[in-house]
């Protein structure tokens, strides 16, 4: 495959997703991201933050009954493509970390052959090219024991261990794209810390560009480079992450930030996103469903 | 705001040189017990009453054990925990059952602790039935109304509420048995931070109306910091750092507690914080 170095990674034009009861789920999705980018995918719980990640990844909830729009990935247009290229190419090119260390890896199997078989299945490597590299990254993910932990079961491992097999697993080979679903929402904060700087780490090392989605504010000061702030399934806004802590546009990006707490302030009272400002991109939304439900739709 | 001095009340738990140990069955030999792990090793400590005592220590320091421990959902192997004076360390379920109803919990995962198949206001009046202090229709909704949530939410299932909804649910659940005694275990650590801020500041404001004694476990030293009064640090079951939080937080005595407080990601850019 050739591609032109100045390509994005990823690239997704007005994504919409719909439910069979006409509930929106994502509206007018776009969004870039460049080679070796970190892009943050921030809002509340149901704000359709995983649904994009799902929809790169071609895994959408088969609920999902009307999606329009058209995502690229390396210039490449998923749509044009038939399903089974599609899970090719997508597989070949993408990974996903996903939230829960304790439910994405198969509890009867070992941990070796959970690294090496897609390796060996998906990118044809040779079992031994496959078993060096994922010993490598687990070293790399720092984990004192490779061989061992190869061998051992999931029920054997903790969360943070699990976790950073988990990252390994995505890294070892060295995808374009990585979808973090909420790495290390199920964490504690050392664990976290050490994850964040272990996904930064490697990012770097391999070119990666990584899709994180998070609703920590702190987490997205520290990993990502761009932000998408999300409500309801629209883009709200879209901004380096500079620009979103020192000087956010939308007034919904400064309540989520406001909302984080922090260990330093003085006793002050948490601070939800304000009542009237949800309700009043409520309003947005609805309208916005009246638009395009009485719009060209056939 | 200044920080007012211990209450004259004597504290509500006394815990005096509480130990505890799980058999690892991992290391079994084929024959023989198994080797125990230690938990807890030997703590001492008191929650004043009224209070929000924070619990905090990174995964595996104990934190949730010492939490059941308080609740007697566990039995210690030795020490005492003195509750309002009695030692419920070794007692048993029967003599518990009266004080059962003043040591509440409200779970971490409010969609595995509330039953599915009961309506929000079954969930809330069950247990106050159970110990005969209530338990209509009507209990229920003033239960829902001090959580702020309205009172058509009775008839829903937990299914149909929000992660912020359901964990308000949760608390209802507990402060409608007007327990002495609170145990919040990573309570909003499944909640986006919006819905975090809502939950926690309800909890606050029930606190100091109701003057709830509660102890609240979590991982979180940001939370802790402005929900609590009084702070525990474990690690590996042993108190490394205690005291009244801005004490605690100002300065410091472990590093573990060093490590937690520079952990915390906050919302601001700051390239050196990975070194």
């Amino acid at each position: 495959m050739t591609t032109q170095p100045h390509e994005n990674t990823l690239e997704i034009r007005q994504l919409n997703a719909t439910l069979p009861n006409g509930m929106r789920l994502l509206r007018d999705v776009s969004l870039t991201l460049e080679p070796g980018e970190v892009r943050a995918l921030v809002g509340e719980s149901g704000a359709g933050k995983s649904m994009i990640g799902r929809a790169v990844l071609g895994i959408l909830p088969s609920a999902v009954v009307h999606s329009s729009g058209d995502i690229l990935l390396e210039g490449q247009s998923l749509n044009a493509m038939r399903p089974k290229t599609r899970r090719s190419i997508v597989a070949k090119m993408s990974a996903l970390i996903p939230q829960d260390p304790l439910t994405a890896l198969n509890p009867v199997r070992k941990i070796g052959p959970q690294i090496t078989d897609p390796l060996v299945r998906i990118h044809r490597w040779s079992r031994d090219r496959a078993l060096k590299r994922a010993l490598e990254l687990l070293e790399r993910v720092h984990i004192r024991n490779p061989e061992r932990v190869m061998n051992s079961y999931p029920h054997e491992l903790s969360g943070g261990m699990r976790q950073r097999i988990l990252i390994a697993a995505a890294f070892a080979p060295s995808p374009r794209l990585i979808v973090a679903d909420e790495p290390t929402t199920a964490l504690d904060v050392t664990v976290q810390k050490q994850i964040l700087k272990l996904i930064r780490e490697l990012q770097r090392e391999t070119g990666t560009a990584v899709l994180f989605v998070t609703h920590d504010m702190g987490v997205v000061a520290k990993i990502s480079q761009k932000v998408t702030v999300l409500f309801a399934g629209r883009v709200l806004e879209d901004a380096p992450t500079e620009a979103i802590f020192n000087d956010a546009a939308h007034l919904y990006t400064r309540g989520l930030i406001a909302a984080t707490p922090t260990p330093n302030a003085t006793a002050e009272p948490f601070r939800p996103v304000p009542q009237d400002l949800i309700a009043q991109l409520q309003r947005d939304t609805q309208a916005e469903d009246v638009r395009f439900y009485q719009g060209g739709r056939k | 705001m200044t920080y007012s001095p211990k209450p004259p009340k004597p504290p509500l738990f006394s815990v005096r040189n509480l130990r505890l140990s799980f058999p690892d069955h991992a290391h079994k030999p084929l024959f023989g017990a198994a080797p125990r792990i230690e938990v807890l090793k030997g703590l001492d400590l008191d929650i004043p009453e009224g209070r929000i005592t924070g619990i905090v220590g990174e995964s595996g320091s104990g934190k949730s054990t010492f939490g059941r421990v308080l609740v007697r959902l566990l039995e210690p192997d030795a020490g005492e925990v003195l509750f309002d004076g009695q030692d419920i360390s070794t007692m048993d379920e029967n003599a518990l059952r009266p004080l059962r109803r003043n040591l509440q919990m409200i779970f971490q995962d409010p969609m595995s602790s509330l039953n599915p198949r009961h309506k929000v206001w079954r969930i809330i009046a069950q247990p106050m039935k159970r110990y005969k202090c209530g338990g209509t229709r009507k209990d229920a909704e003033n239960a829902l109304e001090k959580v702020g949530l309205p009172a058509d939410f009775a008839d829903r299932y937990p299914h149909e509420l929000s992660g912020g909804q359901r964990q308000r649910v949760g608390i209802a659940r507990a402060i409608a048995l007007q327990p002495r005694f609170i145990l919040a275990d990573e309570i909003v650590s499944g909640l986006d931070v919006s819905s975090q801020a809502q939950v926690l500041s309800l909890l606050q404001n029930l606190a100091r109306e109701m003057g709830l004694t509660i102890a609240f476990i979590s991982h979180d030293l940001s939370v802790i910091r402005h929900l609590c009064d009084e702070v525990i640090v474990l690690n590996h079951g042993e108190i490394v750092d205690c005291g009244p939080v801005e004490e605690v937080f100002s300065n410091p005595q472990s590093d573990i507690t060093k490590s937690l407080l520079s952990a915390i990601p906050r919302p601001e850019i700051d390239e050196s914080w990975f070194d």
